[in-house]
């Protein structure tokens, strides 16, 4: 009776008590695709994000406190992005971490700006750490998305200036890319750069993506056009098929690619990779000293070398825990907006060069790598005997594409 | 001429593999009435197996004994699995089915890892069997078109003309009936099941070298197996020949033509209009050539829901 009420008491008293010494923990939210048929590439970033995160804990966390990273599983489609976007910003995330799909990354803008008009002082921010698709700075740019990685116009354009100094351009050029957004911003820049390139764009296709098992109806369009080098942005098996079926039509294309390091690529092209290139924001070889040091602590921590998207997502998420870093609490609480403000102003330097975020559309301006499959690369790939050998290292602004016209960022006030 | 030969070669090895595949599945449910779900996973074991064993035995034992293996797999399955269901009906069956593509998928990448494999093709096949219009041919489609014929030769075979293959029809048409002459109608079942997953455990060995072997195998093909078998009509052998090859064809073929609406439209002078209104009027053929087979069975399904040459009603 009387030790009954003094516990509810005291339960009361230390329960009130309990919520001032807090402060509100920074929640970092993962939506990312840990199931179906891109997991490997979602998991990958979501080593990449693990990694840095810890990293950025082991440095003091923010504001005291350890970021908190939550994980959600998009499953790869839009409306699953959509649906764990709401759960994420239930759970009191502030910032969005995606990079796996273009097409999730544009649902995720578009749900985080919508959400972010109708929630002032609540802002949500939306860190894009891997979609490629020119839209996302373009037509559905917003001052609360970010992006860390490439796109179309800078793929192309890096791969174009190494392999024209290369001397493996050729001077007829087929374009070969998957018909959805990523495909067609790549088809776009491989049209506009032939002026640049010295080459005559004698072909184009456009194919379903993740569906067409059989390339060689594809292979014979390239060969009736006469084409000597292929350009694509095709990712995963639209990209191996396509190599295999121009090997087993014994062409001799040189392909120049967005994606050609994802994991699994080379072990399964096997031969067939070797002289194909890849315009890609790392590689390992090209960093030096600060390269070397990077993969090796990525490797201690996650048992692999960091390869494909983890570079960028890694990076990405250092720059902005240096902005974190300087940034005090408001109310216990991060305030998003300055975040953004201090965000859209940073600058930092990683293993291959300088990298400032450019404020008119929230693209990263980092430096680019062209490089080619060689059995003379020093760090070799997937348990095979080769690796990618840097050609050409391309600074920020020598591999950065103009700001888009359609991108009207509407500012705070 | 030369696109046109080109895309009949191509179309046809790429049906006659769709067969291999689909054969199996059409067996299946015309004998049991069994959407068997797993069907493309069994594809997808056949190709991991035959990508392990070819470390130790070589490529054409280990393709042959990846197939025994998953026809095994397949009886496993039916005693253990399925036979249990079949009283609950039809939908428990596919339920089931469908549950087991996810746990095969997740054992796969549980044992292999999530990304391709080094499968490939052995030397001793890597050769052109001969040059059309200057680009090689592949020495492997054709033994992958061969290895089909001879599939459906057999099966046609064993069914029409032996005792085996009336037993089979029969306990297809009249179980009961069957089963009331003495016939081992369950042993029937579950020798067709296991023979109709050896069909696809043998289509993964060979297309898997060719192709690419990774986890989401089961579900790059799966698709399109059904979309052949409901075209073809549900249980028929003939059907699901035809409806590969059709498929194969214009998969191939959609591919080089390169008219949308817009061109159409130009013939009676409202291209420009039409150009300029985008969208679903300057969509390419060649860019949704994959999608042109779903097209198709929905038009099956509106005009002869029964398949091409399946039974009515």
């Amino acid at each position: 009776m009387h030790t009954k009420t003094t516990l509810r008491l005291l339960t009361l008293g230390t329960t009130l008590f309990a919520g001032i010494a807090c402060a509100d923990p920074l929640k970092v939210a993962l939506v990312e695709t840990l199931s179906g048929p891109s997991a490997a590439t979602g998991q990958m970033f979501r080593a990449a994000t693990r990694f840095q995160i810890e990293r950025l804990n082991a440095e003091g966390g923010w504001n005291g406190e350890p970021i908190q990273l939550l994980e959600f599983d998009s499953q790869g489609t839009p409306a699953g992005a959509s649906e764990k976007l709401k759960a994420a910003i239930g759970s009191g995330a502030q910032m969005i971490v995606q990079g796996a799909s273009s097409v999730a990354a544009g649902q995720i803008t578009e749900d985080v700006r919508k959400y972010n008009l109708r929630n002032k002082g609540k802002e949500v921010v939306f860190l894009n750490v891997g979609g490629e698709a020119l839209e996302l700075t373009g037509s559905k740019c917003h001052f609360y998305h970010f992006r860390f990685n490439g796109n179309a116009p800078i793929r192309v354009k890096t791969l174009v200036a190494a392999m024209k100094e290369a001397g493996t351009l050729g001077s007829n050029v087929y374009s070969m890319n998957q018909n959805y957004s990523w495909g067609l911003d790549m088809e776009k820049s491989i049209t506009e750069n032939a002026t640049a390139g010295g080459y005559q764009l004698v072909g184009k296709s456009l194919h379903d993506t993740q569906k067409v098992q059989d390339f060689s109806p594809y292979i014979a369009r390239i060969q009736a056009s006469g084409a000597q080098t292929v350009l694509t942005g095709n990712w995963g098996n639209d990209l191996l098929l396509l190599m295999k079926a121009s090997r087993a039509a014994g062409l001799k294309l040189r392909f120049g690619t967005a994606f050609l390091d994802q994991p699994g690529n080379l072990a399964n092209a096997g031969d067939v990779a070797l002289g194909h290139y890849v315009s890609h924001p790392f590689n390992i070889e090209a960093a030096g000293e600060q390269g070397e040091k990077f993969a090796s602590e990525y490797q201690a921590k996650t048992g692999h070398l960091p390869a494909y998207i983890e570079p960028q997502t890694v990076f990405a998420l250092q720059l902005v825990g240096n902005v974190l870093k300087k940034l005090p609490a408001e109310d216990g609480r991060l305030n998003t907006r300055s975040f953004a403000l201090a965000l859209e102003k940073a600058s930092d330097r990683n293993p291959l060069g300088d990298v400032r975020m450019r404020a008119e559309d929230h693209q990263l301006l980092m430096p680019f790598v062209v490089s080619v499959v060689s059995k003379e690369a020093r760090y070799k790939v997937d348990g095979t005997d080769m690796g990618f050998v840097p050609i050409k290292s391309f600074s920020a602004d020598e591999a950065a594409a103009p700001v888009q016209d359609a991108c009207r960022m509407q500012r705070p006030e | 001429m030369e696109f046109l030969t080109v895309s009949l070669l191509n179309g046809v090895i790429y049906g006659l593999l769709l067969f291999m595949v689909s054969a199996g599945l059409t067996l299946i449910f015309g004998m049991m009435g069994v959407l068997n779900f797993a069907h493309a996973s069994f594809y997808m074991v056949g190709a991991y197996l035959a990508y392990t064993l070819q470390k130790f035995v070589g490529f054409t034992t280990a393709v042959l004994l990846s197939t025994v293996l998953v026809g095994l797999l397949g009886v496993i399955v039916e005693r253990f699995f399925l036979r249990r269901v079949h009283k609950h009906g039809h939908a428990h069956e596919l339920l089931l089915t469908f549950g087991l593509t996810f746990i095969i998928a997740e054992l796969i990448k549980l044992f292999y890892g999530n990304f391709s494999v080094e499968y490939r093709v052995p030397e001793f096949l890597n050769f052109a069997a001969f040059q059309v219009f200057s680009t090689d041919y592949p020495f492997y489609r054709l033994l992958m078109g061969g290895v089909s014929l001879l599939v459906f030769g057999l099966i046609y075979l064993l069914l029409t003309r032996t005792r085996v293959g009336i037993v089979v029809r029969a306990a297809i048409h009249r179980p009961q009936m069957a089963e009331a002459l003495g016939h081992n109608v369950p042993l029937v079942f579950m020798a067709v099941f296991g023979i109709g997953a050896a069909l696809a455990g043998l289509a993964g060995a060979l297309a898997g070298a060719f192709y690419t072997t990774n986890p989401n195998m089961a579900l790059e093909l799966g698709v399109i197996v059904f979309v052949v078998v409901v075209v073809g009509g549900l249980g028929s052998m003939a059907g699901a020949m035809i409806a590969s090859l059709l498929i194969g064809l214009i998969s191939s073929f959609a591919v080089g033509v390169d008219l949308s609406l817009a061109s159409l439209l130009g013939l009676v002078g409202a291209g420009d209009w039409a150009q300029q209104m985008g969208g679903l009027m300057t969509l390419k053929v060649s860019s949704v050539a994959a999608t042109i087979p779903f097209a198709l069975m929905l038009l099956i399904l509106l005009i002869r829901p029964s398949g091409l040459m399946g039974e009515k009603g």
